[in-house]
């Protein structure tokens, strides 16, 4: 009930999912908290192998296991703690009230059936619609997201379509028993430059339309700027920095959120050349005690190696896990 | 009802599904009750007949475009169409010779090493009257196209039957193999851990028996049977699809479009059936039609030393019986040979004729 009151639809505590591998633990996602509002966009931001695509998969118990486990937290959708569930309530939820989309629109179709037929599979799965309802559903969601002479389309085997065009089927797909919540993992970093911009179009016409709930993924924080109404900034399986749109754009308060905006090329200012940050990501097998971007920050001061810093607020929703705010 | 149809999924299959149980319930009725009006292999013929109309003629016919891109790729290869023509005309006479050619069994003593029509032989024939083995030249006729054996029997009438019998044994063992190892490798890849291990150390341990020695084994109990045979050759000779299957469905199952299938909430067992299965049937098509030569000429070799089926006309048995004349009469040993090795090429040239069609790799 807590959770209609505030509009919160999913919430995610303290999330642990661990990677048992031979080299040891990894620990991908390390203790990861947020809230997804209805109607909201929320972008997780990072660089790879930060746990972005790891939340998603535990979000909705896709992680494959062995080697991944979800060792600890909660996962919410209204009230009901997915991690709890059984197999078959958790395939009820799956495609018909919280849908994926996944980075490489190449491998997620099926090459053996049409794109009509992959498009029907989750509406006759959820739905239990016939056939012939099934098939004028599919083409109707087909011409929503831009597929031209979708009737025609709906026969072609995925070879026969362009990358941007499987991408639009698979969300197709994913939008085809109308979610609530869309997980769209790096949906544009397969496509090219006018390809992505159309799909970003895309989502925002789903988020304004439909009122639907979009976690979109990404590394590329320029993406994120015209979709997103939150931003959680992820380092090393955790959340560094949290906030609106505007907290993490016009202050932001974590150094590797400086390092990330300092690595955007601009057009209004002429910068000689971006500057990346030092040093390479962390292995995430036995993390240090402290702050885990401690190695690569310039600011970093002694506590910054003892103790992991907590998550501090700085305003309303803005939050950071740094020191520099104690 | 539902459940069921989750299952087997989709109307084709329910109907298959009910033809086959019709088809077998008739088959039980012929066993039991009315002592069979025929034999056995006239059921495996339907049952193979409904497979190939199911899952072969029906899906081509309702996507012609593949069709048509599938018959170019293959028709490329002009040996595999060659090799097609060959298989059809077998299957022909295997299905209509019997009832136009003579009884393969029938002895005709006088009658006996007639050579083929077009040629003539030199036999010894020993003279009543004289007491003596004279040498006389001998024409073959025309009421014997391919000749005669050492007992008179009608050679064209003996490989007819050879080809009917090498066919079943190679379409069925084949089809046996084929189901064991697509089910395993299946399974095995797709559960993985402690499951995948077992059934892979079942299918090494399966690799290094020795099969001949439990075929000897079998026919030292239960007596030789073409059916036992079949049966040994099936459910040894699944290991190689098992592991080939394995691998390609552990490819495919790090692929994306299984996670999202997932991600839609597809349930392990249509994942399995409608996402892993028809993947691996492309390669698996082609290892059948490639180890189908193989099972063939294992019956006939194990005709050939006395293990087969006595009471069945093999080419292996004709072989094997034309071997100790050879030097009087050519064509007993010769002409089974001839077909064996036309049979085997021509599976093998299809085959490859498949593999390269689909094979999307391969640029023809």
């Amino acid at each position: 009930m807590k959770g209609k009151l505030n509009n919160t639809i999913l919430q995610v505590s303290e999330l642990k999912t661990y990677f048992f591998t031979r080299l040891g633990v990894v620990k991908a996602v390390d203790g990861v908290s947020f809230g997804l509002k209805k109607g909201e966009c929320l972008c997780l931001v990072g660089e790879s192998g930060c746990g972005k695509t790891a939340t998603a998969l535990s979000v909705l118990r896709l992680i494959d296991s062995p080697p991944g486990r979800i060792v600890g937290g909660e996962i919410r959708y209204h009230g009901e703690d997915l991690l709890q569930s059984s197999g078959a309530r958790l395939r009820q939820i799956r495609g018909n009230r919280i849908a994926m989309i996944f980075q490489d629109p190449q491998s997620s179709l099926n090459p053996v059936f049409t794109v009509g037929d992959q498009i029907m599979e989750p509406i006759r799965l959820h739905l239990k619609l016939g056939k012939q309802q099934a098939r004028e559903r599919a083409l109707n969601l087909m011409e929503q997201v831009g597929i031209p002479q979708a009737k025609e389309r709906m026969r072609y085997y995925p070879h026969q379509f362009s990358g941007g065009m499987k991408q639009r089927a698979m969300i197709a797909a994913a939008l085809s028993c109308d979610p609530e919540i869309l997980i769209a993992d790096e949906p544009t970093t397969a496509l090219d430059t006018t390809i992505k911009a159309q799909i970003l179009d895309i989502f925002r016409n789903l988020k304004q339309e439909r009122n639907m709930s979009i976690i979109f993924i990404t590394h590329d924080l320029g993406t994120v700027a015209g979709i997103a109404d939150r931003i959680i900034v992820m380092y090393g399986g955790r959340i560094a920095e949290a906030g609106s749109v505007l907290d993490i754009f016009d202050q932001p308060k974590h150094p590797y959120t400086w390092g990330l905006l300092n690595c955007l090329p601009s057009i209004s200012e002429r910068r000689e050349k971006m500057t990346p940050i030092p040093g390479v990501i962390p292995s995430l097998i036995d993390s240090p005690e402290g702050c885990i971007f401690y190695p690569r920050c310039q600011w970093h001061m002694p506590v910054c190696q003892q103790k992991r810093p907590e998550e501090y607020v700085i305003s309303g929703e803005h939050i950071a896990a740094c020191h520099l705010y104690k | 009802m539902r459940r069921l149809s989750g299952i087997f999924g989709g109307r084709r299959n329910l109907l298959f599904g009910g033809l086959l149980l019709i088809l077998l319930f008739i088959f039980l009725l012929d066993l039991l009750v009315v002592d069979r009006i025929f034999g056995p292999f006239v059921y495996f013929y339907l049952f193979f007949a409904l497979l190939i109309i199911f899952y072969g003629i029906y899906p081509l016919y309702m996507n012609r475009r593949l069709t048509r891109y599938y018959w170019d790729r293959t028709r490329r290869h002009r040996l595999a169409v060659i090799g097609l023509g060959f298989i059809i005309f077998l299957v022909a006479v295997a299905i209509l010779g019997p009832l136009l050619t003579q009884d393969p069994t029938k002895v005709d003593f006088p009658n006996k090493n007639l050579p083929p029509t077009g040629f003539s032989a030199e036999q010894s024939i020993y003279d009543r009257n004289t007491g003596q083995f004279i040498t006389t030249e001998t024409p073959g006729t025309w009421l014997h196209p391919l000749g005669t054996d050492d007992k008179g029997r009608d050679m064209l009438a003996m490989l007819v039957s050879g080809a009917r019998i090498s066919l079943q044994v190679g379409l069925m063992a084949t089809l046996i193999a084929i189901f064991i190892g697509l089910i395993m490798g299946v399974v095995s890849a797709y559960l993985g851990g402690w499951v995948d291990n077992a059934l892979m150390r079942f299918t090494d341990i399966m690799m290094t028996f020795p099969f001949f020695l439990l075929l000897v084994f079998i026919i030292f109990i239960f007596g030789p049977s073409l059916w036992f045979i079949i049966l040994v050759i099936g459910l040894t000779g699944w290991t190689g699809t098992a592991r080939l299957v394995r691998s390609e469905a552990l490819s495919l199952r790090t692929r994306d479009f299984i996670m999202a299938a997932k991600s839609l909430g597809a349930s392990d067992r249509r994942i399995v059936f409608r996402h892993l299965i028809p993947n691996v049937l492309s390669s698996v098509i082609v290892i059948a039609t490639l180890s189908i030569p193989g099972v063939i000429l294992a019956e006939a070799a194990l005709s050939f030393i006395g293990l087969g089926d006595p009471t069945v006309t093999s080419w292996g048995l004709v072989l094997h019986a034309g071997q100790r004349s050879l030097d009087t009469a050519w064509w007993i040993a010769v002409e089974p040979g001839i077909m064996l090795f036309l049979t085997v090429l021509a599976f093998n040239f299809l085959g490859d004729g498949i593999r390269d069609a689909f094979d999307p790799r391969s640029q023809l």
